[in-house]
């Protein structure tokens, strides 16, 4: 079955490789000039392939609707578009190398940004100099967005937000929270969520018992775990990527250390964080900037969220995630700012990027002046069973906080 | 009591890092190879190890033996057809050669497992000793590191086998001049060095998230290790591993995790500088 499998799968990388070699030679040459050209590096293999293969399978279901429906139209007529990716194999200076690439020789008209707030930020420096508006649908930390650029738009939140939700309405579901432990890992994102948490603790009352960082490349998180646990706090924060947590969680239960509220960012909102931990992701919260119980209705290509659910799942057999849902929005934003221009000059499409105000499968978007989305009410989700329950906002609410139950 | 804690976390995870670095220092100090393939065979003995837990409901223990053999043939396929023909050549050969084989290595468990962390989540319990708890998955994982670093030793020292590799490693020519065929010795070395890192892999699944984002993390580890306890010694694998352990869990507990790792460098730095050999370095496996 692994031999099968295996064949199948190298098959269709060698696959993937054709086309991209296709679209190399294609770009070499003459372009028709009735084709949008988007271009978009991709981790594919390396650390993040997982996240860039995400980002892949979004773009490929909005690129198959797009041109089914004859494209985009770019005023009086309409036109197909083109998807050019390259793998930059998990490696920020090959994703800024390829950006320049993409940018210089292919001469695609607009970008997307890689997987990550680091990697985003190299990209977006490269579109920046150029003048090539450039979608980031997985960067949320502000560090990325109060650089000045003026072609980056971002389709996630703020991340401050999701924390701040939290800390309100934790500690009215259970009063008992007096405490709070927060390690995070040394990294943009999660640094900054551990200290957007930290300052929304302190807002909120909450005494900050524990608070420091873990470099990248820990195997083992033992002795923070075990500082944590001496200092009976009722709330246990941990930042990090997915390996991170479920080494932590399980470390947790090595060391019998429990708390009425473990959160975990962004932990539950994939499901291999789940799967990794089976029993012990019970009663884990989080929040995730999306969540496929949503139940927006839309005049994109998609329709509607549930339109968006359907076709994922019939096509993944498995649920979404953000990243799968924010990927396929900012291509989605992108073909509505277009059509608003009526044109491929990037400065229009630029200003009207800026102006979106538009309602989409994902959810509203607005774009701040920073470019980033607007903030709204993020869903807070927790583990229930092996199931992920959005328990906020009110619209999706499926149930209600419960204590994590000590070992 | 905490303090207790942190000495038995450290002793623990010591072990495990004894185990990740006893395959990749008896291959450096024998064939002077810097074997950079040997963080992606641990990933990989860990991958085989939770696809025969998923799919055929094998138990990771009982997965050990079959994974390390496959990873040791796997090695001594290696070793014939492509190091031997090399082993020669200043250490940056071998070295790019080995380097290479990970690229290939990693990025095809990439297309075959996807780079998501697979843990086998097979929980065995902990048990409570006052206010020290200790994991059992941990618990036999250092059993086994330990008993698999000694197993190592008694063949290299009782053994004809582990005779001719410690032969090879003293005196390559001289060896050679004995009758020992070099090619088999050194495919056998760089096989049990593979063997091994399996071995660590099926351990470290039932541990660890298993992920090709932290192959590298494991061969850096391996180095320190190897740094700090001595090349060419199985007991040294075992001290610097433990040492390791216990400075990242003490330094971590006193100065906070982010200084941890740094410490452990810090101390590998020192070592290089005061005692190049390492704390219980030698020339040979005599």
């Amino acid at each position: 079955m692994l031999r099968r499998s295996s064949i199948l799968k190298l098959g269709r990388l060698a696959a993937q490789a054709t086309v991209t070699a296709a679209l190399w030679t294609a770009s070499t040459g003459a372009w028709a000039q009735d084709v949008i050209r988007i271009g978009a590096p991709l981790a594919l293999t390396g650390g993040l392939a997982d996240e860039g293969k995400k980002q892949q399978v979004a773009y490929d279901m909005w690129l198959k609707r797009v041109n089914a429906a004859g494209g985009i139209q770019v005023g009086a007529k309409k036109m197909k578009v083109e998807l050019l990716t390259y793998d930059y194999q998990s490696d920020e200076k090959r994703a800024q190398q390829i950006a320049e690439r993409l940018i210089t020789q292919d001469k695609v008209d607009f970008l997307t940004a890689p997987f990550g707030s680091g990697h985003t930020k190299v990209v977006a420096g490269v579109a920046e100099r150029y003048g090539v508006p450039v979608m980031a649908s997985v960067a949320s930390s502000e560090t990325v967005f109060n650089q000045g650029y003026k072609y980056l738009f971002g389709t996630l939140a703020p991340n401050g937000g999701i924390v701040q939700n939290m800390a309100v309405i934790f500690t009215r579901l259970i009063p008992g929270v007096k405490k709070i432990a927060i390690l995070g890992r040394e990294d943009v994102f999660p640094r900054a969520m551990a200290a957007e948490m930290k300052k929304a603790a302190e807002a909120n009352g909450i005494e900050v018992a524990y608070s420091e960082f873990y470099p990248v490349g820990t195997l083992d998180h033992a002795a923070a775990l075990s500082k944590m646990k001496a200092t009976g706090a009722q709330w246990v924060f941990i930042t990090g990527y997915t390996q991170d947590l479920i080494l932590a969680r399980k470390q947790m239960g090595d060391l019998k250390f429990s708390a009425p509220i473990v959160t975990m960012v962004t932990g539950p909102s994939y499901r291999e964080f789940v799967d990794g931990l089976g029993k012990l992701a019970d009663g884990v919260t989080s929040a995730s900037w999306w969540h496929h119980s949503l139940t927006y209705k839309s005049d994109d290509v998609f329709g509607s969220t549930e339109a968006f659910y359907k076709e994922f799942v019939a096509r993944e057999k498995k649920d979404p995630d953000y990243v799968n849902a924010s990927a396929a929005a900012a291509l989605v934003v992108l073909q509505k700012a277009i059509e608003k221009a009526g044109t491929l000059d990037k400065a229009k499409v630029r200003d009207a990027l800026a102006a979106t105000d538009i309602l989409t499968f994902y959810g509203p978007v607005k774009f701040t002046a920073n470019g980033m989305n607007q903030g709204r009410d993020l869903p807070i989700i927790q583990v229930q069973g092996t199931k992920i329950v959005p328990l906020y906002p009110t619209p999706i609410k499926a149930g209600s906080l419960r204590p994590v139950a000590p070992f | 009591m905490i303090g207790l804690q942190i000495l038995v976390n450290g002793l623990t995870l010591g072990a495990l890092y004894a185990c990740l670095a006893v395959g990749f220092s008896l291959v450096w100090g024998v064939l002077n190879v810097i074997n950079m393939l040997h963080g992606s065979l641990i990933i990989l003995g860990g991958y085989l190890t939770w696809y025969a837990w998923l799919h055929w409901q094998v138990h990771p223990l009982a997965a050990l033996l079959p994974v390390a053999l496959l990873l040791f043939a796997l090695g001594w396929v290696i070793q014939m057809t492509m190091i031997n023909r090399l082993v020669r050549q200043p250490v940056l050969t071998t070295l790019t050669v080995t380097f290479g084989l990970d690229l290939i290595l990693y990025n095809a468990m990439n297309v075959l497992f996807d780079a998501t962390p697979r843990r086998i989540t097979l929980d065995l319990g902990t048990l409570s000793l006052g206010e020290v708890v200790l994991a059992w998955d941990r618990i036999v994982a250092f059993v086994l590191a330990l008993a698999l670093t000694l197993l190592l030793y008694a063949v290299m020292n009782a053994s004809r086998t582990g005779r001719a590799i410690v032969a090879v490693r003293m005196d390559r020519d001289a060896a050679e001049l004995m009758g020992i065929r070099i090619n088999r010795v050194y495919a056998m070395t760089f096989a049990l060095g593979a063997g091994l890192a399996g071995a660590c892999g099926a351990l470290m699944a039932m541990v660890f998230p298993i992920t090709t984002n932290i192959s590298g993390l494991l061969l850096g580890k391996a180095f320190v290790v190897c740094v700090i306890g001595g090349l060419g010694t199985v007991p040294g694998a075992l001290v610097g591993g433990l040492v390791l352990g216990l400075i990242e869990s003490l330094s971590g507990h006193l100065f906070g995790p982010q200084n941890a790792v740094l410490i452990g460098y810090g101390l590998m730095l020192v070592l290089l500088m005061t005692r190049p050999t390492g704390l219980l370095g030698r020339k040979g496996y005599e």
